[in-house]
């Protein structure tokens, strides 16, 4: 470049200057070869005589303050001289970018308002590095980033652009299970108090078990089916982790995303929410329609409704004045279709002999649920 | 930890920004980013370049588990991803011949792809679907261990630049008709094909790079060739090949050059421009060419040491040159042919910009001797001339030492360096 020659022939004071001014009402003047290093003062200068003057001085873009300013004619100096080595500038680049997260981050916006696309990359590169590696909650620590996202956003699945109103739906009844689940957390803390005894006997009970035997079974099943399937998922059976095995395999994007370059697929906020997720899902496939979830009523530990279930089903089932809930019926059907197990031959078995046993106390509650007393199970 | 008066740092500089950062991180980091705020859920779906390597994989000992979480991982970030995907790279071993990648490259197909780079591992070789002959965007295509079969239908990609073959299997045919039908190919790779002859039209071809066992080669229409480098491995069908043909090598590979600068020819290399019969003087010069560098040249090969002195007396700018030596010294105590360097020799060529010299792997030779005092006599600018022994050489070298001491040097600030291991 000429103008260097002639700088370096000229005398200091015959040196050309360009002045700037920067966004807080500064002015400065600095060397020329310097400032023209970069694209955006350069176009200035050319394009529009601007910067000669103190009168004109060149009005940097608003992210460009003082201090950065003067970092970024700090790399610029050294830069615009051509003789250096690629070892030289390389060492200089490593040394310049050493400073804290904060002005890494001013550098870098005030390198891109003023062009500079080798600042901006060496400034991108850093902070690349900075983020690489790092556990979500260190990144946003570092970069003040709010933890703005709901537990279930980070679960979910990126909203589609298209806004599928299948997503919708799901998302909307998530929120509904999330809120179920949190009342029956609720219903069940009270419930410890309110148990009923039932006043029959085992006796009583038993003999309906010996009453009809087959028909009803048949019947009640396809009526029962499908919001039995519903009921299901409120319970953290087998059949839930099963529905849960099975759908983990489907190409859902859902709550995959982010995790699912870990192969063990671990689930974050715990197997509940996912399977009701995945459960939901179920849902959705079976029953198009129903919506309503006005059959909640259920709060019987799962490990004891197994047991009932072994028991007790067949008398729960074809009995019309115990108002049954009607997943018991499926479960056991469920249950025994799972276990290949050969039920009927047990259970007469079990009732036949029904009074040397143990007694076992049952219970009905006010829907009409069964539920045994054990000393370990009581709550 | 956050206070309020602490201000968000990075959220709000400009997307190309936060691209440029993100593309700089693993692909993985890249889209965990989307937990970090409500401002950071998509900022990494608009990345235009993906980069699956093996830092994707959660390594374990379960080779299914490793193959089904990558592969997950990959289907996931395309389904989610937004708008074009410019440069898409997959480099693992862990999978070989997948049915996802078919759909993988349908997808990239339709999204604009530009630069597509497949390093797959070893086992059965992936065959390329027919989708990939209509990305008509292409610049870059890396094939590592794939089958390519072009449909016939199949015209060129218009705007491919860099072609880089590598253990592919296509016919002959099929390359040729590819590498005329890509107008601006600029960069050729081609390694590890098995007797390969090919004929390369390329007119505006800079960058050419050869690897493998090739029967023949002719360089037909490459004008613009500005580097080449060439590793030729011989099988003996392909040597029975050369003994019985007579069109001169050289001029078909080095003939239609004039632009060349930098030249590097490997293994049997030398011996493949040798074969053919001397058309005498070469019609072409290389004016450009700067850079020189044979490695196992035979110098009991008295047509191999033609083609190097050819080629160096037809550089007049040539500055650097470095020659390994093949020979086997128990054989070469009496070298026949020793008077053509006093009286066939051309005397009045001088390496006027030569300044490097390395002659490494020397076994001390009388022709190797021979040649490096033709060049310490023809050489006014040299600055450095390296010679290294070979390994298995050890008497030899007290000999090699003395006879150097010898030569006459046309460079008055020649260094002769001899290299001891």
């Amino acid at each position: 470049m000429s103008e260097v020659d002639m700088a370096v022939i000229k005398p200091e004071m015959m040196k050309s200057y360009i002045w700037l001014q920067t966004a807080d009402g500064s002015i400065q003047q600095v060397e020329q070869e310097v400032a023209m290093f970069c694209p955006m003062i350069c176009h200035e200068v050319i394009q529009k005589g601007m910067g000669s003057s103190k009168n004109y001085a060149i009005s940097l873009p608003q992210r460009v303050n003082p201090a950065m300013l003067s970092l970024i004619l700090d790399y610029c100096r050294f830069h615009q001289v051509p003789g250096r080595s690629n070892k030289e500038r390389k060492s200089f680049d490593e040394k310049f970018i050493r400073m804290d997260t904060k002005r890494l981050c001013e550098l870098t916006s005030a390198a891109d308002s003023l062009q500079l696309k080798p600042l901006v990359d060496l400034t991108s590169r850093a902070l690349a590095r900075i983020i690489e590696g790092k556990s979500p909650e260190e990144i946003r620590e570092i970069f003040h980033l709010p933890d703005d996202l709901t537990e279930e956003e980070k679960l979910e699945p990126l909203k589609n652009t298209t806004d599928d109103p299948r997503i919708r739906l799901l998302n909307r009844l998530y929120a509904k299970k999330r809120k179920e689940l949190k009342e029956r957390q609720k219903l069940k803390n009270i419930e410890v108090e309110e148990e009923r005894v039932d006043d029959r006997s085992v006796d009583d009970l038993l003999s309906f078990i010996n009453g009809d035997n087959g028909d009803s079974k048949g019947i009640k099943n396809s009526k029962s089916k499908k919001k039995n399937r519903r009921r299901k998922d409120q319970q953290k059976t087998t059949s839930a982790n099963e529905a849960i095995k099975n759908h983990n395999k489907e190409p859902n994007g859902l709550n995959q995303v982010c995790h699912s370059a870990e192969v063990g697929q671990k689930v974050r906020a715990g197997v509940g929410a996912t399977s009701n997720l995945h459960d939901v899902e179920d849902n959705i496939f079976d029953n198009k329609n129903e919506l309503d979830d006005g059959d909640i009523d259920d709060e019987i530990d799962p490990a004891l409704k197994e047991k009932i279930d072994r028991y007790c089903s067949y008398e729960l089932r074809k009995s019309s004045k115990l108002t049954v809930s009607n997943e018991v019926t499926m479960e056991v059907e469920d249950f025994a279709r799972r276990l290949n197990s050969d039920w009927p031959e047990r259970m007469q078995e079990i009732l036949s002999f029904g009074h040397e046993r143990k007694p076992v106390h049952f219970s009905l509650n006010g829907n009409g649920s069964l539920r045994r007393y054990a000393n370990s199970e009581q709550r | 930890m956050d206070d309020v008066m602490s201000r968000d740092l990075i959220s709000d500089l400009p997307q190309s920004i936060i691209e440029s950062i993100l593309t700089r991180l693993p692909i993985r980091d890249a889209v965990r980013t989307s937990i970090l705020s409500s401002k950071w859920r998509y900022k990494w779906a608009t990345l235009t370049q993906l980069v699956f390597d093996e830092k994707c994989v959660i390594l374990s000992n379960d080779r299914c588990k490793v193959e089904d979480g990558l592969v997950n991982f990959i289907t996931r970030t395309l389904f989610l991803h937004q708008g074009p995907i410019h440069k898409f790279q997959l480099t693992t071993t862990h999978l070989q011949c997948c049915p996802d990648i078919d759909q993988w490259l349908l997808f990239l197909s339709r999204n604009d792809i530009k630069e597509l780079v497949l390093e797959l591992g070893e086992g059965e070789w992936f065959r390329v679907p027919s989708c990939l002959f209509n990305c008509k965007k292409l610049t870059r295509l890396d094939l590592f261990r794939c089958e390519f079969d072009p449909p016939p239908s199949f015209k060129g990609f218009l705007c491919l630049k860099s072609l880089n073959l590598h253990q592919v299997l296509v016919s002959p045919e099929a390359i040729e008709s590819l590498i005329s039908g890509c107008p601006l190919l600029e960069s050729l790779a081609l390694s590890y094909f098995d007797s390969l002859a090919l004929t390369i039209r390329a007119p505006n071809l800079k960058f050419l790079c050869l690897e493998g066992e090739f029967k023949d080669i002719c360089l037909e229409n490459t004008p613009l060739l500005v580097a080449m480098s060439v590793a030729m491995y011989m099988t003996d069908d392909i040597a029975e090949h050369f003994e019985q043909s007579s069109t001169c090598n050289f001029t078909r590979f080095l003939g239609g050059v004039p632009r060349l600068e930098r030249l590097i020819g490997h293994i049997y290399f030398t011996k493949f421009l040798s074969i053919g019969d001397d058309v005498g003087r070469l019609p072409i010069t290389y004016a450009h060419l700067k850079v020189v560098e044979l490695n196992q040249v035979s110098f009991e090969d008295m047509k191999e040491i033609l083609v190097v002195l050819r080629l160096i007396t037809n550089s007049p700018n040539l500055r650097e040159l470095q020659i390994s030596g093949s020979s086997n010294t128990l054989a070469a105590i009496d070298a026949p042919d020793l008077d053509f360097w006093e009286d066939e020799c051309p005397s009045n060529c001088t390496f006027k910009q030569l300044r490097v010299v390395r002659m490494t792997d020397m076994s001390g030779v009388p022709h190797e001797m021979e040649f490096i005092k033709f060049l310490l006599a023809n050489s006014p600018a040299l600055e450095t001339m390296s010679i290294s022994p070979c390994v298995y050489v050890m008497d030899g070298r007290l000999n090699m030492l003395i006879e150097l001491l010898r030569f006459r040097r046309a460079s008055a600030q020649a260094e002769i360096l001899f290299i001891q291991d």
